[in-house]
This record gives structure tokens, C-alpha cells and sequence, in this order.
């Protein structure tokens, strides 16, 4: 959920603005980005900690200014929450990997089952058997 | 599923590598009932009689499937393989040489294989020592008046630890052997024997021991761990991978999106029996080296806290232990660098990251997301049947091989060399057991 979650809004944003043609509009396109585009890329990402692995995060901002650096800025990030914070950060993580995980169907589950408890009864019967004649074996062998 | 049967006996390579399985169940099985050299087979039998059902080794006997009250030369059983296996998997993360060798690839592996057979021999001296030394004493069976042992001598008890050791390094070198050329992961298959050859005993004592409705409701539990196990095994987390376009001369290559399976469970049956095994260490501890008739307090402690398995502190341990193994088999086996490394270099990427680090560190992420769930699902698997062996109660926890553990090793095992003959049987097209 977490990394769905801030990764599509940001790719909306950018398919949505239409390619600039002339200079100026160029021009005024790069001014909003350094401005206003980096500040609502960072307040967007700042509730969340794992911005920094994030994909492409902070490229987006003006060329003519160095990359922010990211490892300072997340190490910050996960040291100010508190130990609860992060283990229900986690949970909810867990939870959101959960409901992305395919279960079998019902049919799947039917045909599964009844191969193991096959295998499994075939295994026994054998080993059961094996011991058997071994055992009969080894008695009249050793035995008196 | 009967013609799947058929076509699995009608490929030449598989029926080969089955029967190849078959025959080393049974000359497994034979070794088992063989009588070591020095051990007065007629007296072993007489004693095993009169301790019918109350043995305070099931446990143990569990893993040596039955061998090591039958005092035969593969008495040992694997144990001293998998622990070896344990120890050394956790030395490659403390000692800097051995986590050198992990590194070094094909050939590194090949070195720690040869530490883990040397150390299993090690071990199984003492195993052995320990078993032979106890039957000696008479606190294997206790109140058994006759002597298993007829001529104690050092030079017969030498000659017996002998055999048993070269027992295990048989076994051992079987497990391998499975691997390699039959179906199957030796080692769990081994075990899997082990318990599949308890299972016809245990269950007519407890058809004997109570009225068929607590048989049934045992059956009818066993079922749905079953069922609930494969539900697990089965759930899968797949990751979407693009593979990039290419030209290679006039042909076009890739362009495919597939996915990358992640199971829930990736770990499978392995850090269950990793975690058994190290609880039965100090149990096998104190019965090889205690003297039975005045326990110390040490070997009281360890038999009512951690050899009971209705016992709280025991499940605790276990439940630690497995979800402890999960994440460590798992760091182990499923290396995300090299993954993201092997994506990179055919062109593969998940949509959205990047190639390289960033992909390493998303399977990362997901893979210890996703591992949680399924190591708490093994715990709760594991441990669950305790708590049914308590509320039965009287002389019940005896009936181990329906227990969690065992239900867990063989559904586990099972699918996995199901589905293995599968995956051959797809290599020719033909349908197989599981549609």
C-alpha cells in the first residue's frame, strides 16, 4: 500500500502536464519545478519513511541545483519515530504485502490435498511393509 | 492423477530417478532393524517388550525413525547431520572465513559441505558413545534386567561406536544421493521416513488407548492441518518483472513480463526442523550423560520445562526458534542481491524501481514483510497440537508423530517432491499430478 500508494499520484503528475513548446513556456515550467514541485514532492514524502528508496525521488527537481542528498534526510526520518511508530509501520506493512499475496483456489486446494495425503499414505504403506519384512528378516536371523 | 501415475513410470529419466528414491528407502529402512555388532539382538528385544509404550525416548526415537531402540547400526539416526548442517550455517555468519567461502560461490560451497560431513562424523562418535554407554548402564531400558550388551570389553564397544558412526556417514551420504539423482530433498525425506515409520504404531495406540471418537477427532485434526498447511505453502506474493526488448542480429528477443514468485512460506519445512532438532539437544544432552535412577536438578529442570512439549516454556522456545530460522534460512537461501543482480544483466526490472541496488532492496522489503506472516504460521502450526496434548491430557503427549511437527515435515516434504516429479513430468509435456 505504502509504496503503490506514493509512487502513482507522483507519475499522474507528471503524464498530466503537457510538454512545453516555446521558450518562455519552457522557461516558466522549470521555475515552478525548483519552486513549488520539489516543496509538494517533499511534504508528500515526509510522512513517510521509506521515501528514500523510493524510486527516482528528488530528480525531478530544477538542473541547475545539486541532488538533495537522500541517505541524511531518511536517516532522520526513522530515528525521530518511536519504536511503536515503526513496529505498526511494519504490521501495516506486512498487511499490505499480505493482501497482495495469490492464495489457491478452492479447486487447487482439492487436488493439493488429495496428492499429499496420497503420497503420504503410499509412504507409510511402504515403509510399513519394508519394516515388516525386515523385521521378519532380522528375526530369523539373529533370533533363537 | 492415475494417468499422471502412468506417464511418470513411462519416462525413462524419472521412473529411473524414482525407483533410484524407492530403493534407498528401503535399504534405509533395512539398516534400521540391523542389529549393531556386540548388542545381543534377542535381549534389545526382550527389553523393548517390557517398555512398551512408556519410553521416555520416543522423542528421540522419533528422529532415528524407530533405530535407536532397536539399538541397530543406524541407531544415530540423521540427527548429527542436521545439527552439523545447523551449526555450520551459523558459524558462516559469525567466523569471517567461513562467510569468505559462502561468498566464493561454487567452490566455497563445496568447502563448508566437507566441514558439515566432518563435524557430523564428530558429532555421531559422540552420539553414538552416548547411546552405547546409556544402553550399557541400563537407562535406556529401565527396570530390563537382561544385558544388552554380552561382552564389554572396550575392544566390542570401540567396534559398535565404530559402526554406528559409519552408520551415519551411510546415511548422511544417502541424503545426498537422494538429492542428486532421485526426487526429492534428502535430508527432509530422510526424516520424513523417519516419522512416516512411526506413524502406523502411534496410531494404533491411540486406537487402543482411547474410544474411536477421540481417534477421529485426532484424524479429523491431522486433515485440517493438512489442508491448512498446503493452503500456506501454496499462497504466493508475485513480484511483476519486465523484461526489456532486445536485437540481437535480426532476431527480436524478451519483451515478456513475467513475475517473480515469492511464497508466503519461502523457507518451507526447514527452520521446523532446524528448531526441533536444537530443542531435542538438550533432552538427547541429559539422557546420554545423566544417570536416571537420582536426576540432578539440571536434568529435572530440562525434562519437565523444555523435554515436556505440553510444557510453556518449551512451545515459547519453539515458537522463538522457528520464526528465529525462518528469517535466517531465508537470508540464506534467497540471496536479493543476486537476484536483483541476475534481473539486471538479462534485462529484467520491476515496473516502477529501478534496476540494481534499489530492486535489491525492494525484494528486500518485501521478502521481510512477507516472511512474518509465514514464520508465525509455522510457529502456530508447530506448537498448536501441545495445547490439544494438554487438554487430553493423561500419557497423550506420547502421541508426538500426529503432533504439528511431524504433520508440518511430512505435508511439507510431500508437496515438495510432488510437485518436483511435476516440474519433470512438464519438461515433457505431459500432464501432471496437479492441475
Amino acid at each position: 500500500m505504502s509504496e503503490d500508494g506514493e509512487k502513482d499520484p507522483g507519475k499522474e503528475q507528471k503524464s498530466s502536464a503537457p510538454r512545453p513548446n516555446t521558450a518562455a513556456a519552457r522557461r516558466e515550467r522549470r521555475a515552478a519545478a525548483s519552486g513549488t514541485g520539489s516543496d509538494a514532492k517533499a511534504g508528500k514524502s515526509a510522512p513517510q519513511g521509506k521515501a528514500g528508496t523510493g524510486p527516482g525521488k528528488g530528480t525531478t527537481a530544477g538542473k541547475d541545483r545539486p541532488t538533495p542528498k537522500r541517505s541524511g534526510t531518511t536517516k532522520e526520518k526513522t530515528e525521530k519515530h518511536s519504536l511503536f511508530a515503526r513496529i505498526v509501520r511494519f504490521l501495516r506493512e506486512v498487511w499490505g504485502e499480505l493482501r497482495k499475496v495469490i492464495w489457491p483456489t478452492r479447486k487447487q486446494m482439492i487436488t493439493y490435498t488429495g496428492v499429499v495425503l496420497v503420497f503420504v499414505a503410499f509412504m507409510i504403506a511402504l515403509v510399513y511393509l519394508l519394516d515388516f519384512v525386515f523385521l521378519e528378516g532380522v528375526d530369523f536371523v539373529f533370533g533363537n | 492423477m492415475l494417468s499422471a501415475f502412468r506417464s511418470a513410470l513411462a519416462t525413462p529419466d524419472l521412473r529411473k530417478k524414482i525407483l533410484f528414491t524407492l530403493m534407498i528407502v528401503a535399504v534405509y529402512r533395512l539398516g534400521a532393524v540391523i542389529p549393531a555388532p556386540g548388542v545381543s539382538y534377542n535381549s534389545v528385544q526382550a527389553c523393548q517388550a517390557q517398555v512398551e509404550g512408556q519410553s521416555f525416548f520416543t522423542l528421540l526415537n522419533l528422529f532415528s525413525g524407530g533405530a535407536l531402540l532397536q539399538l541397530s547400526i543406524f541407531a544415530t539416526g540423521i540427527m548429527p547431520y542436521i545439527t552439523a548442517s545447523i551449526i555450520v550455517q551459523l558459524l558462516t555468519v559469525v567466523i569471517p572465513h567461513f562467510e569468505e567461502l559462502k561468498k566464493e560461490g561454487q567452490s566455497g560451497q563445496g568447502k563448508l559441505t566437507q566441514y558439515t560431513r566432518y563435524l557430523t562424523i564428530a558429532l555421531a562418535i559422540l552420539q553414538a558413545t552416548g547411546v552405547i554407554a546409556l544402553a550399557e548402564r541400563g537407562g535406556m531400558f529401565p527396570n530390563c534386567t537382561e544385558s544388552i550388551f554380552p561382552d564389554s570389553s572396550v575392544l566390542t564397544m570401540a567396534i559398535t561406536v565404530l559402526t554406528m558412526t559409519a552408520g551415519t556417514a551411510v546415511m548422511m551420504w544417502m541424503g545426498e544421493l537422494i538429492t542428486e539423482r532421485g526426487v526429492g530433498n534428502g535430508m527432509s525425506l530422510l526424516i520424513f521416513l523417519n516419522i512416516a515409520a512411526q506413524i502406523p504404531a502411534e496410531g494404533a495406540n491411540i486406537l487402543n488407548q482411547n474410544t474411536p471418537l477421540v481417534f477421529g477427532f485426532v484424524c479429523l485434526l491431522a486433515l485440517v492441518i493438512i489442508a491448512s498447511v498446503v493452503f500456506v505453502e501454496q499462497g504466493q506474493r508475485r513480484i511483476p518483472v519486465q523484461y526489456a526488448k532486445r536485437m540481437v542480429g535480426r532476431r527480436m528477443y524478451g519483451g515478456t513480463s513475467t513475475y517473480l514468485p515469492i511464497k508466503v512460506n519461502q523457507a518451507g519445512v526447514i527452520p521446523v526442523i532446524f528448531g526441533s532438532s536444537l530443542l531435542y539437544l538438550p533432552d538427547l544432552l541429559v539422557n546420554l550423560t545423566g544417570d536416571p535412577q537420582n536426576p540432578s536438578g539440571f536434568t529435572q529442570f530440562i525434562q519437565t520445562y523444555l523435554s515436556d512439549q505440553s510444557s510453556w516454556l518449551h512451545m515459547l522456545l519453539y515458537f522463538a526458534l522457528i520464526i528465529f530460522f525462518t528469517y535466517f534460512y531465508i537470508t540464506i537461501t534467497f540471496n536479493v542481491d543476486d537476484r536483483a543482480e541476475e534481473m539486471k544483466k538479462f534485462g529484467g526490472f520491476i515496473p516502477g524501481i529501478r534496476p540494481g541496488r534499489p530492486t535489491a532492496e525492494y525484494l528486500r522489503f518485501v521478502l521481510s514483510r512477507i516472511t512474518l506472516p509465514g514464520s508465525i504460521y509455522l510457529g502456530i502450526v508447530a506448537i498448536l497440537p501441545n495445547f490439544f496434548l494438554s487438554l487430553t491430557g493423561e500419557g497423550q503427549n506420547q502421541n508426538f508423530p500426529l503432533g504439528g511437527t511431524a504433520v508440518l515435515i511430512m505435508v511439507g516434504v510431500g508437496l515438495d517432491t510432488v510437485k518436483q516429479i511435476e516440474s519433470q513430468l512438464m519438461q515433457r509435456n505431459y500432464e501432471g499430478f496437479l492441475r
